[in-house]
C-alpha cells in the first residue's frame, strides 16, 4: 500500500470522549511526501484522528508512530516540535491577533530563523506580507486559511495535517487552496487532509480512506476510490 | 482649583493602584483561567510580610524584597491548585475557582488579623514612605508627598512594562493566544498549563511591586483592606468588562480620581460608600461591563 | 435546656437558612450574597420595629420576610440573569453599603449595635422553646419548598441553565424571570433569618454581618454539597458545631479552619460531600427496607 516508509502510521486506535466512543479500530499510514485524505461526513471521525495524533486526545487504545517513535499520549507541543502540525477545521487563526503574530505563533516552540522563515512565507503569500499588521479577524476566509496553513509552515514541519479547508469558502477559492496543498507536496511535505468535498479532494490526493461513524470502511489509492461504486454513490452523487 | 488639581494627582496615585491590581487580576483571568478574586488580599499579604520583614532587620531593602518575593511565593504555591481545578473540568466552570480563591482571602485575611502586630494595623517606617521629609511640593493649601509621586511613576513604568510584555515578546504572544482561544492556543502547541503558570508567576511580581507602592503611598494597613481592594477590583474589572485590559486602565484611574475628588468633599467612610453606590449603579445598568468582556 | 444549647440550635437553624439562601440562586449558577445584606436590614428593621413601636414577633417576622422579598426583587429586575461575577459583586456591595450606614447613623446605634431587643413571650424558657420552635418550623418550611421546587419543572430548568446556560435558553429556558424568581426568594429568606436572629440574639451589631458570614455560609454549601439541599443542611450543624467543642486556643482560628476545608473538599469533591448520587443511594435504600417492611 503506502510507501516502503511511512511517516505516520496509526494501528487500531480508538479514542472516547467520556461515554462517547469516537473513533474504534483506526489504522492507516501516510507515507513520506504523500497526500493523504480522510473522507466521510460530518461527526465521522476525521477531526478526532487528527488531533489524537496531534496529542490533543488520549487515545483509549492503539498505537502511533510518528517518524518511527511512538508517540501515543505525547502532549502537543512536543509533537509540534518533533515535526508536525494541525490546520484546524475553521482555520483556527487568532482574530485579535496580527497577521504577524499569528504565524510567529507557529513558530513559538523555535523562534530561530523565524525572520528567514517569515521572508519565504511572504514569498509564497504576498497577500500575507502586505497584511502582516492587520488583525487576522479583517482577513476573508481564504485569506484565513492561508494564513493558517502559513502558520504551519512557520512551524518548520515534515507532515501537515489540514481539517476540512475548504469548508464555508467559495469554489474558485477551494481551488487555490487544493493548489498551495499540492505544490506544498511538491516542496516534500507529507499531508493528511481531511475533506467532505470528496471528488476535490481525492483529485489531489494519493491515496485515500473513508470513514464511517469511527470507523475505516473503505480504503485505497485516489483512483480506486474515484472509481469505486459505493463511493461514487455516497459521495460523488453519481 | 489648586485643591481640584491636588485631588486629581492624588487620586491618579491610588488609581494606579487599582490599575496594577485590575491587571494582575485581568490576566490571571485571561492566561490561568481562574477569578481570583483574593488576589488583592495576597498584595495586602506581602505587605505585612514587607512590615515585618523591615520591623525585625530594620532594613527597608530586605523589606522589600520580602514583599515582593512573597506574592510570588504564594501565586507559585497555589498554582497547582487552580490548575488542577482547571484540569479536571476544563474551562466551563470558572465560578469554582472563584470560591476557591476567596476560601484563600478568608484563611489570609484571618491569619493578619490574628498574628501581626496582634492584630493592630500596622504602619510603615518613615524610611520607607519618606513621610518624616515632608511633602516633595508644596504650594499654599496644595502638597504632592513623595509616595504619591513615585507611585504614580512606578505605576505607569510598570503598566507599560506589562504592556510590552504582552504585546512585544514570545511570552506575551502566547499569554494573548491562550487569552483569546484556549483550545486553539492548545492545537498550535502552546503548552497551556506551564504558560498559566507563567501567568501566575508574573502576577505574583506585579502584585508584590504593588504592596510595596502601597505600603509607601498609604504608609500603613490592616487586615480588613485586602477584602475592600478585592472587592474594588472585582468592581472594576466588571465595570470595565471582565478581562479588558485597556478598559481596567481607564476604570481603574477613574475610580481613584472619583474617590479622592470625593475625598475633598466628605470624610471617612461616607466617601468610600458614595464610590461604592457609583460602581453599584453601573453594575446594575451594565451588568457586563461598559467597554465589553474579553471572555 | 442549657443557654449554650439553646445558642447552638438556634444558630444552626439560622446558618441552615442562610446557606439555603445562597443555594437556591446557585441552582442557576449565581453566587447571590445579597442575602447577607438582607438579613442585616430585616434584623435592624425587626429591633427597630420590636423597640420603638413595640410591633407583635409574628407582625415583624411577616413584614422583615416580605421587606428582604421587596429589596431582592428589585435587586433582580437588574441582575436576574447577569453573569455570576456581577451577581457577587451587587452582594458585597449591598453588605458593604448596608455595614456603612449602619455604622454611621445614630438611630441604628452605630458600630455597638442595638440592644435590649424584646422577649417574644414572658419567662426566657417559654421565650427560648418559641424562638426554637419557630427558627426549625421556617427550616422545615423552606427545606419543604426547596424540595418542591427541585423536582419541578422549574428545578429541571435550573440546572439545565446551571449546566449550560445558551442550550437552555435555546430551548426556551426564561433565564431572567427565574433567575429573578430564585433572588427574591432566597432575600426572602434572608430577610426571615434576619428577624429570627434579632429576636433570638436579642442584640445585634453591624460586625454580625460581615464577610465573616458569607464565608461560613459558602463553606457550609460547598463542603456539603451544592448540588441538593442536603448539604447545608447537614454541614451547618457540624461545621458550626465542632469550633465549639475545639479547645479554646484553636476556637479563634475557625476561619482558617473553615477556609482551608473549602478549599480541600473543592479540589478533592468538586461537588461537595453530599451530591444528588449520595441522596439517590440513601433514597433507594430506604425505599428498599420499606418494601421489606
Ligand atoms: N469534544 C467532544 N466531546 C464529545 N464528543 C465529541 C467531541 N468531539 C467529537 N465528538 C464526537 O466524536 C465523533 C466524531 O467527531 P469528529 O471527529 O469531530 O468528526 P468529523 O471531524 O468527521 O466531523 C462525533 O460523534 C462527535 O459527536
Ligand atoms: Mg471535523
Amino acid at each position: 500500500m503506502a510507501q516502503n516508509d511511512p511517516i505516520l502510521k496509526i494501528d487500531s486506535l480508538s479514542v472516547s470522549y467520556g461515554h462517547v466512543k469516537a473513533l474504534s479500530d483506526i489504522s492507516l499510514e501516510v507515507g513520506k511526501g504523500e497526500i493523504v485524505v480522510l473522507v466521510g461526513a460530518n461527526g465521522a471521525g476525521k477531526t478526532s484522528i487528527m488531533e489524537t495524533v496531534l496529542g490533543a486526545n488520549v487515545p483509549v487504545g492503539g498505537d502511533i508512530e510518528f517518524k518511527g517513535i511512538h508517540i501515543g499520549g505525547v502532549p502537543v507541543d512536543k509533537n509540534v516540535r518533533n515535526g508536525m502540525f494541525l490546520v484546524p477545521e475553521g482555520r483556527g487563526v487568532f482574530a485579535s491577533m496580527t497577521v504577524m503574530d499569528n504565524l510567529l505563533l507557529g513558530a513559538h516552540h523555535n523562534l530561530k530563523n523565524s525572520d528567514k522563515k517569515l521572508q519565504l512565507v511572504f514569498d509564497s503569500f504576498p497577500v500575507l506580507g502586505e497584511r502582516k499588521l492587520q488583525v487576522a479577524g479583517t482577513l476573508s476566509g481564504g485569506e484565513r486559511q492561508m494564513l493558517a496553513i502559513a502558520r504551519a509552515l512557520m512551524s518548520s514541519p515534515d507532515m501537515i495535517m489540514v481539517d476540512e479547508p475548504s469548508i464555508g469558502l467559495a469554489p474558485i477559492i477551494v481551488n487555490d487552496i487544493f493548489e498551495i496543498l499540492v505544490n506544498l507536496n511538491k516542496e516534500g511535505y507529507s499531508i493528511l487532509l481531511s475533506e467532505q468535498n470528496v471528488y476535490k479532494a481525492l483529485k489531489i490526493a494519493h491515496r485515500g480512506y473513508v470513514l464511517e461513524t469511527g470507523r475505516i470502511i473503505k480504503s485505497g489509492t485516489a483512483e480506486e476510490l474515484l472509481n469505486d461504486e459505493a463511493v461514487r454513490e455516497a459521495y460523488l452523487g453519481a | 482649583m489648586e485643591i481640584l488639581i491636588a485631588q486629581i494627582f492624588n487620586g491618579l496615585s491610588i488609581g494606579s493602584i487599582y490599575v496594577l491590581l485590575v491587571t494582575g487580576f485581568n490576566l490571571l483571568l485571561l492566561v490561568a483561567m481562574i477569578i481570583h478574586f483574593s488576589f488583592p488580599v495576597v498584595v495586602v499579604f506581602s505587605m505585612y510580610i514587607s512590615w515585618f520583614v523591615m520591623t525585625l532587620t530594620g532594613s527597608v531593602a530586605l523589606g522589600v524584597a520580602g514583599g515582593i518575593a512573597s506574592a510570588v511565593v504564594v501565586n507559585v504555591i497555589t498554582a497547582p491548585m487552580f490548575q488542577h481545578i482547571m484540569r479536571e473540568r476544563g474551562s466551563v466552570d470558572i465560578n469554582a475557582t472563584m470560591v476557591i480563591s476567596m476560601g484563600m482571602g478568608m484563611i489570609i485575611t484571618d491569619i493578619l488579623s490574628h498574628t501581626f502586630n496582634q492584630g493592630f494595623p500596622i504602619a510603615f517606617p518613615d524610611a520607607l514612605t519618606g513621610n518624616d521629609q515632608g511633602a516633595l511640593i508644596s504650594v499654599g493649601l496644595v502638597s504632592i508627598s513623595r509616595g504619591q509621586v513615585l507611585t504614580l511613576i512606578v505605576g505607569i513604568i510598570f503598566v507599560a512594562f506589562l504592556f510590552w510584555l504582552l504585546y512585544k515578546t514570545r511570552a506575551g504572544r502566547a499569554f494573548r493566544a491562550i487569552a483569546e482561544d484556549p483550545n486553539g492556543a492548545k492545537l498550535v502547541g502552546i503548552p497551556l498549563l506551564k504558560t498559566g503558570f507563567q501567568s501566575y508567576a508574573l502576577t505574583g511580581i506585579l502584585g508584590g511591586v504593588t504592596a510595596v507602592l502601597m505600603a509607601v503611598l498609604l504608609g500603613s494597613a490592616s487586615a480588613g483592606l485586602g477584602d475592600q481592594l478585592g472587592h474594588k477590583v472585582l468592581a472594576v474589572s466588571i465595570i470595565a468588562g471582565l478581562g479588558n485590559l485597556t478598559g481596567g486602565l481607564i476604570i481603574g484611574l477613574l475610580l481613584g480620581i472619583l474617590e479622592a475628588i470625593i475625598q475633598g468633599y466628605l470624610a471617612g467612610s461616607w466617601s468610600n460608600a458614595i464610590a461604592f453606590i457609583v460602581m453599584l449603579v453601573v453594575i446594575l445598568a451594565k451588568p457586563k461591563g461598559v467597554f465589553g468582556s474579553k471572555l | 435546656m442549657s443557654l449554650p444549647l439553646y445558642y447552638y440550635l438556634a444558630i444552626t437553624a439560622i446558618y441552615i437558612l442562610m446557606s439555603w439562601s445562597i443555594y437556591i440562586p446557585y441552582r442557576v449558577g449565581q453566587l447571590h450574597f445579597m442575602t447577607v445584606a438582607n438579613m442585616a436590614i430585616s434584623s435592624y428593621f425587626a429591633a427597630l420595629m420590636a423597640i420603638n413601636f413595640a410591633w407583635p414577633f409574628w407582625l415583624v417576622l411577616i413584614v422583615g420576610t416580605l421587606l428582604g422579598a421587596l429589596i431582592g426583587f428589585l435587586v433582580s429586575v437588574a441582575i436576574g440573569d447577569a453573569p455570576c461575577f456581577a451577581v457577587v459583586i451587587v452582594g458585597f456591595t449591598f453588605i458593604y453599603l448596608t455595614k456603612t450606614i449602619i455604622e454611621n447613623v445614630e438611630a441604628f446605634g452605630g458600630p455597638l449595635g442595638i440592644f435590649s431587643i424584646p422577649k417574644v413571650l414572658q419567662t426566657s424558657s417559654d421565650n427560648r422553646t418559641l424562638l426554637l420552635i419557630v427558627a426549625y418550623a421556617l427550616v422545615l418550611l423552606t427545606g419543604f419548598l426547596i424540595s418542591r421546587f427541585d423536582h419541578s419543572r422549574l428545578g429541571r430548568a435550573a440546572s439545565a441553565i446551571f449546566i449550560d446556560r445558551d442550550l437552555a435558553v435555546s430551548f426556551g429556558v426564561d433565564v431572567k424571570k427565574l433567575g429573578m424568581f430564585l433572588q427574591t426568594w432566597a432575600s426572602a429568606v434572608g430577610g426571615m433569618s434576619g428577624v429570627m436572629y434579632a429576636f433570638i440574639m436579642r442584640s445585634i451589631s453591624p460586625n454580625h454581618f460581615t464577610f465573616h458570614l458569607i464565608g461560613v455560609c459558602m463553606t457550609m454549601l460547598f463542603v456539603g454539597g451544592y448540588t441538593t439541599l442536603w448539604g447545608a443542611l447537614l454541614a451547618a450543624p457540624i461545621l458550626w458545631g465542632f469550633p465549639l467543642i475545639l479547645p479554646e486556643a484553636l476556637q479563634s482560628w475557625n476561619i482558617v479552619i473553615y477556609g482551608v476545608l473549602l478549599i480541600v473538599v473543592l479540589v478533592i469533591k468538586p461537588e461537595g460531600i453530599i451530591t444528588r448520587p449520595t441522596v439517590k443511594k440513601i433514597e433507594s435504600l430506604l425505599s428498599r427496607n420499606r418494601k421489606k417492611v
